[in-house]
């Protein structure tokens, strides 16, 4: 474990390591604000860092997607600020807030952190407020329960007052809501298919009108023609709900399509940060256009990719300086010994950590890595 | 026609078909339905090209692979291995095996986890005939050319000390110990990270221009499929519903699930187009009269739900099952069949 | 093999030392007792003392040199019976399991037929026809001990065979051409090694308890010290009901602890098995130090917060909890 990622532990705006939660104008739009958030396994010598200061905000009615492969630490963060990390690991600095809304009608939006939150707070909060789809439907759904009976648990446990009957009626809305005959509530979820599996746990994951809903790699397991139905489902829900939604998965030609602004992390540190469109058209990090580049087009003649070479580091043993300079084909001196910081670019409303974009570097950004970035009307990126 | 000359056809299948019976869920006896898995599947995998055959979970690719493979056994259909007819009753002989392998999906699931890696490509190397010390020596030639350099590194090592490409390319080298003619891969790369998949692919695309191995890439990502491949083959619901030469049924599809396909693939420099949603396909939306893509289909017609079409010739070596190509000729044997080890003159349709 | 985790969980430990102490009992135990078994020269009915440390028994014969004597044989027969059945059971389980069809549908008939009659009569039976002479030969004994013994773990092994067997690894063996043999001998057993050890444990068991049960009944032979006959020997002379707990608590109680410690060190075996069981990495101590809960609940993960110091290196570092 390197020396200099504890001893950055100390950001401008910590005070007695406490953050402060966001306040403002913008405020009451922001629904979540993660800092310096971090995340290990085990303790002492043989811990790993999993998850590497990272920093995230999310809007509401946003979309906000996490890119990265495996070891990058995109679920870690993701399930480790909703608390749901199972042993051995451990959060070991940072804040998430999470704003809950006004305490009184008319007044300004709470926030509360959920990484000191205590179980009551944190179950006020689940599902009601924050739900999660989770990655395989077939692991996570009960086998030897119903479907009917997985929403009657999720109104029993939050919902007391419903009716029997109510709960039925509610359930049903739910599933014609993602697309799905009633006659499902019968089925056990080995009788369904997994497009229908996946539609079942989003329908459970809205049931209670929740502001965040978190999606784990929803839609990897399906085949193409059901994950392009699933996804239409979701713009249309988040159309008529909306909901804030943070997507996590691999795929990053999903993401231009789905989010508004993108996150790509490598190694559990987050690398690039900026609108989805700015960063598909326009990536600054080497680390991205390799990733970009790795995907065989379905257009234009055929030619020889190469990818990036290497693979993605061990956790336990990691390199020092930027994680990526062992197979970035730009690494300068500088990236084997120092830790680029997460930097905004000058004039760019986007995030980059990597040593070609400070100033003064002392090599000159290639090309590839200074295309315009596109001007749209959602105010996401500017001109270079 | 010159091209067709010096193709060699390393292994081809004619009219494969694969049934399997299920029990309808809910009725305890009797009633059993048939499940057409391959249904009159034809095939030409030849030396030094990659052939790709493209369908999502149920389109029956992963049971056509284990028939090439001679794993399962056809319900009907036969195969032509370097020109000679195979008995489908026969048991699978370890000539051919020696002839034509299988690379599978999951690089962590197909290492024994208690042996080291030396043990999975000596092993097939001595049921061959091999002997131990020549062994170890062609183990590292074959972990030379998947590029894990240096072998004597890997050798001794446990399958968990691997990352997941560097098990697929084991996998592929135990494969190739036995220089096969044919290689079969099953969704090779699709359970690999995305910046290691190109590499593998890469590779892949490499053993067959060096070593003249005719490929089988089986896969459910058309982009992929288009990079490697240079025949496209489609399949829905145990048949093949298009194939064709090159790109063109990327670049033009003609089929109505192709086009469906094609339209769902995430891609970014078009915007989210609309596509019909009807439902997937499971076992109740496959039509079991007519067209199997009938339910679904944008462009249904009567004919389509009472009878099955032939596939049609729509392009120069592109051919689809579509009855809305039925002003065009019909093609019977559907690829022309290119010379074979020992034949002499070519003979088309 | 993966890292050999030395088991840190006190229960493990424990069995461990019981198991392993009463090894060593079994090889050394008739050196170490004090006296002969047999020899009946001493006062009967002493309770406890320095000269006898358990007593003697209504025959004058010094109870813990039978203790100690009887050990050899009881583990002995037990080891015997656990091998012969575990050997059995993983060659019917496993052929059962890989090879299905008729193969499959007979050994499993055979198993099930064995795991419904009743093993203790069976053996009476069995036990009874045998010749006199034979009743003290431990190898026969424990031979027909595993034939009551080896069904339940053929039903646990065909299972584990059968869903390994739609592994790929084992089909990858087939698609190299691998013989079935082969297969079932270095692929699929190598992987059955941790449910095996298991079985093996409970076999033991088992045999320890089929043995001195048959002892205590008198249907082994008198000439062989166990603690079975022991016990036998004890409820002949009323030993219970006059007060003589001396005699028959030490069998007793070794048998006890025997059954304890295989029980224990099966806890470790399942432990290796799953790794989620292990105490994740942390141990309590580790845990009470950085005021972490002492039972990490699921949905609620633990916040740890570094505090940075001035000193150099992580190591240095102070934790302190949230």
């Amino acid at each position: 474990m390197s020396t200099d990622a504890l001893e950055r532990r100390a950001p401008a705006d910590v005070v007695d390591g406490a953050a402060r939660p966001p306040s403002g104008p913008a405020a009451n739009e922001r629904i979540l604000q993660i800092k310096d958030f971090c995340v290990d396994y085990g303790v002492d010598e043989g811990a790993v860092r999993a998850v590497d200061s990272v920093d995230l905000h999310l809007d509401r009615s946003k979309v906000l997607g996490v890119a990265g492969e495996s070891g990058s630490g995109k679920s870690t963060l993701v399930y480790g600020f909703t608390r749901l990390l199972r042993a051995p690991a451990l959060i070991t600095g940072g804040t998430a807030f999470f704003n809950v809304g006004p305490a009184s009608e008319g007044g300004p939006n709470e926030f509360i952190d959920l990484v000191t939150a205590n179980e009551a707070t944190l179950r006020r909060v689940r599902w009601t407020q924050i739900s999660v789809v989770i990655q395989s439907a077939l692991n996570a759904l009960n086998p030897v329960v119903r479907v009917g009976s997985l929403f009657n648990q999720v109104f029993k446990a939050h919902r007391r007052e419903m009716s029997r009957a109510d709960r039925r009626a509610r359930a049903i809305e739910l599933l014609e809501m993602v697309g799905l005959n009633q006659d499902r509530l019968q089925r056990f979820p080995h009788e369904l298919s997994g497009g229908q599996r996946q539609r079942v746990m989003i329908a459970l994951a809205l049931a209670l009108d929740p502001q965040l809903v978190i999606m784990d790699e929803p839609t990897t397991a399906l085949d193409v023609v059901t994950q392009r139905e699933i996804l239409s489902e979701l713009a249309e829900l988040r159309a008529r709900f909306g909901f804030a939604m943070i997507f996590i998965t691999h795929d990053l030609s999903l993401l231009v399509e789905l989010a508004d602004e993108i996150v790509v992390m490598y190694a559990g540190r987050l690398v690039e940060r900026a609108g989805a469109r700015a960063l598909y058209d326009a990536p600054r990090h080497p680390y991205t256009l390799g990733l970009l580049n790795s995907f065989p087009p379905m257009h234009g003649e055929r030619q020889e990719l190469t990818g990036i070479p290497g693979a993605p580091p061990d956790l336990s043993d990691m390199p020092g300086g930027c994680a990526f300079h062992p197979r970035c084909p730009y690494a300068m001196e500088r990236c084997t010994t120092e830790r680029p910081p997460l930097a905004r670019l000058s004039e760019e409303d986007r995030y980059v950590a990597c040593w070609l974009h400070v100033d003064g570097a002392h090599a000159a950004v290639p090309v590839e890595l200074r295309q315009a970035a596109p001007t749209t009307s959602s105010g996401e990126g500017g001109a270079a | 026609m010159s091209d067709t000359d010096t193709v060699v056809s390393e292994l081809e299948a004619r009219h494969l078909t694969r049934h399997f019976k299920v029990r309808v869920p809910g009725h305890v006896l009797g009633a059993k339905r048939i499940v057409r898995a391959v249904d009159d599947v034809s095939l030409d995998l030849r030396a030094g090209e990659v052939t790709a055959v493209v369908g999502e979970s149920g389109s029956g690719k992963s049971v056509l692979a284990r028939l090439l493979a001679r794993i399962l056994t056809p319900t009907a259909g036969e195969l032509i291995l370097g020109g000679t007819p195979i008995a489908p009753k026969a048991r699978r002989s370890l000539a051919y095996t020696s002839d034509v392998q299988l690379v599978l999906q999951d690089p962590f699931g197909s290492m024994n986890p208690v042996h080291q890696i030396h043990h999975n490509l000596i092993r097939p190397l001595r049921i061959h005939g091999a002997s131990k010390d020549e062994s170890r020596a062609l183990a590292e030639s074959a972990l030379r050319r998947v590029s894990l350099e240096p072998p004597e590194r890997f050798l001794d090592r446990f399958p968990h000390e691997l990352s997941g490409g560097q098990l697929q390319r084991v996998s592929i080298a135990r494969a190739l110990c036995v220089q096969p003619k044919v290689l079969l891969a099953d969704e090779p790369i699709s359970m690999l990270d995305v910046s290691v998949r190109l590499g593998v692919l890469n590779l892949l695309r490499g053993l067959c221009d060096d070593e003249r191995l005719a490929i089988l890439y089986i896969t459910h990502d058309i982009a992929s499929a288009r990079y490697l491949a240079e025949e496209i083959i489609v399949m829905y619901a145990g048949q093949v519903v298009e194939r064709s030469r090159g790109t063109v049924l990327v670049d033009s599809p003609t089929h109505p699930y192709t086009q469906l396909l094609i339209a769902s693939v995430p891609d970014p420099s078009n915007p989210l187009s609309l596509v019909p949603d009807i439902g997937e396909q499971n076992l109740t939306t496959i039509a079991q009269e007519g067209c199997r893509f009938s339910p679904r289909c944008a462009h249904v017609m009567d004919i389509c739900r009472t009878q099955e079409p032939p596939a049609f010739l729509v392009g120069d070596s592109h051919t689809s099952k579509c009855w809305l190509y039925r002003d065009r000729p019909e093609v019977s044997v559907e690829m022309p069949i290119p010379k074979r080890r020992g034949e002499g003159a070519t003979t088309t349709t | 093999m993966k890292t050999r985790h030395l088991p840190r969980s006190p229960k493990v430990v424990l069995g461990l030392g019981i198991t392993v102490f009463f090894l060593l009992l079994t090889i050394f135990g008739p050196y170490l007792a004090p006296f002969s078994p047999n020899d009946t020269s001493f006062a009967a009915n002493l309770a406890p003392s320095w000269h006898h440390w358990f007593g003697t028994t209504s025959l004058g014969q010094d109870i813990f040199s039978q203790t100690l004597v009887g050990a050899r044989a009881t583990i002995v027969v037990a080891l015997v019976a656990g091998l012969v059945a575990t050997a059995l059971s993983t060659l019917v389980g496993v052929s059962a399991g890989y090879l299905g069809g008729f193969t499959d549908d007979g050994l499993s008939l055979m198993s099930n037929v064995f795991l419904a009659i009743p093993g203790l009569p069976l053996l009476i039976v069995i036990d009874s026809y045998l010749p006199v002479g034979s009743r003290s030969n431990a190898l026969i004994i424990g031979l027909v001990i595993s034939l009551t013994g080896w069904a339940w773990g053929a039903r646990v092994l065909r299972a584990q065979t059968m869903s390994l067997r739609n592994r790929d690894f084992i089909e990858a063996s087939r698609i190299i051409g691998e013989s079935r043999w082969r297969i079932m001998l270095t692929e699929v057993a190598p992987n059955l090694l941790p449910v095996l050890a298991s079985s093996l444990l409970f076999t033991v068991l088992y045999s320890v308890g089929a043995y001195v049960t048959l002892a205590y009944i008198g249907l082994t032979s008198t000439s062989v010290w166990n603690w079975g006959t022991m016990l036998f020997w004890a409820q002949a002379n009323n030993a219970p009901l006059s007060g003589e707990w001396y005699w028959f608590v030490p069998p007793g109680v070794c048998i006890a602890l025997v059954g304890t410690g295989l029980s224990l060190l099966n806890f470790g075996i399942d432990e290796f098995i799953n790794p989620r069981l292990r105490e994740s990495g942390l141990t309590a101590r580790q845990r009470r130090r950085r005021g972490l809960p002492r039972r990490v609940r699921l949905g609620l993960t633990p916040v740890l917060r570094p505090v940075v110091a001035k000193a150099s290196g992580p190591a240095a570092t102070s934790k302190a909890a949230s």
